[in-house]
């Protein structure tokens, strides 16, 4: 089919992709270490003065309503969490890629963005009803980014889009992922894994971008954590903080319940508590 | 034209010409939107949870987050422009309330949020004359003034009258 996306022209434009900084990378390496502490990310923003600037912003940011002003990079971190500075790291090291908008998908400028810090909270807070241990912020970290591989699919995906929601209307695809396979030859979540490696993320992180809409097909250690962004993400398009045309085209894999206690009430919680903080990020780092 | 938008679980209403009445990507939620044919008021209300009793304070907070408040206070709106305050006579349209893809129990809040308006649509006597619900796909809504016209729109699928 002439239709087929271009795998060179896409890795080209993978490969073109500026590197993430080394504090950058360093915040995300510490997240995915399970037995991080605050204070190894005090440290790294600490030696990184644009992003310490970006985050004593963002906390001073009239949404939180602190009465003092907050000077120091300690105090800025035990208010806002760890994941406000990842979502600041990510902003900063990724630049355009999340704001433009995504042609093949017909959405808005800034709606990448918005789905998956939405996403991020979403998947954080499901991970606080997991039935093990859970490391909330990277559950934060990995829907953060799980989306990223549509900002460069999108641009190729554009023509052949058009056929998708009907091929899944007649039933020839069972969702929006497979109309991108079958359309396309590879779909957002290839090339999101493909960027991933080329920015050298962390392993798990890898992981939750690859396998989100299949959280059942990664590796047994990372299922936890994938199946909490796979969660995190349906949340997300469930209150309509989607990327357009593909939104609630995906399947919900009912495995998430090995990992954690969701009753209907759960989720109602999971929706009310993410829809607040998330407008507070989003506010606050527009700042 | 003058357009109210509305955000996740906000209310409001409009009566002047030209006025339009807005929410963007609906989701799971549902827009309950009433119509009075006799003044010509539209209202509309963004409803993301069927049940305020979950959480106190997000009821006292956000009342139109959830179907059981919401109806109340847009009735009310609706009554601030001249409509009936117990809501005789108002015509009424649902939209929204869609789901993912082999959504379980749990995962049913459109369906949920459908039947919970419904329940307190019929304690008014009232009940939708049309409704573009369930599905798997989120959609935006304008209610016009002018034309009393409910228009669904959803990226990839055009627009349609409900
Ligand atoms: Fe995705
Ligand atoms: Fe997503």
């Amino acid at each position: 089919m002439s239709k087929v996306v271009d795998r060179e022209a896409v890795r080209q434009a993978i490969e073109k992709l500026p590197l993430f900084s080394s504090s950058a990378l360093q915040l995300l390496q510490v997240i995915a270490d399970p037995d991080h502490e605050l204070e190894d990310v005090v440290k790294i923003v600490k030696f990184d003065s644009a992003l310490t600037m970006r985050v004593l912003k963002a906390v001073n940011s009239p949404v939180y309503g602190l009465v003092k002003e907050v000077t120091s990079i300690d105090r800025a971190l035990s208010y806002l969490g760890e994941r406000m500075v990842i979502s600041i790291a990510v902003q900063e090291n990724t630049g355009q890629l999340f704001s433009k908008p995504l042609e093949g998908y017909q959405s808005r400028q800034g709606d990448l963005w918005r789905h998956d810090l939405f996403s991020a909270i979403a998947s954080r807070e499901v991970a606080r009803y997991a039935k093990g241990d859970f490391d909330l912020d990277l559950a934060f970290t990995g829907g953060l980014l799980h989306d990223i591989g549509k900002s460069i699919f999108a641009s190729f995906w554009k023509e052949a889009s058009q056929d998708a929601l009907g091929q899944i209307e007649q039933g020839i695809v069972s969702d929006y992922l497979m109309a991108e396979q079958d359309l396309a030859g590879l779909d957002h979540t290839e090339v999101g894994y493909e960027m991933a490696r080329h920015w050298q993320l962390p392993e798990s992180l890898q992981a939750v971008i690859l396998h989100h809409h299949h959280p059942a097909e990664a590796i047994e250690c990372m299922q936890p954590l994938v199946y909490a962004v796979h969660v995190g993400d349906i949340v997300s398009m469930m209150a309509g903080c989607d990327t357009g045309s593909d939104s609630l085209k995906y399947h919900l894999d009912p495995g998430y319940e090995e990992f954690f206690n969701l009753s209907p009430t759960n989720l109602a919680e999971i929706v009310l508590n993410a829809e607040e903080e998330f407008s507070k990020a989003e506010t606050s780092l527009k700042s | 034209m003058s357009e109210t938008i509305l955000g996740i679980g906000d209310y409001g209403a409009a009566r002047h010409p030209g006025g339009v009445v807005k929410t963007f990507a609906l989701g799971s939620c549902v827009a309950a939107i009433l119509l009075d044919p006799r003044t010509n008021a539209v209202g509309m209300v963004h409803v993301a949870l069927p049940d305020s009793s979950i959480n106190e304070a997000k009821a006292r907070q956000r009342p139109g987050y959830f179907a059981d408040l919401g109806l109340v206070l847009l009735i009310q709106e609706m009554a601030k422009l001249g409509s009936p305050a117990n809501g005789r006579g108002l015509v009424v349209k649902l939209v929204g309330g869609a789901s993912i893809m082999d959504h379980n129990n749990t995962f049913n809040i459109g369906k949920r949020n459908v039947l919970a308006l419904k329940k307190h649509l019929w304690a008014y006597g009232l009940g939708p004359l049309a409704e573009d619900v369930g599905g798997n796909h989120s959609r935006t809504v304008s209610v016009f003034v002018d034309t009393g016209k409910v228009i669904v729109n959803c990226p990839g699928r055009g627009q349609w009258e409900v």
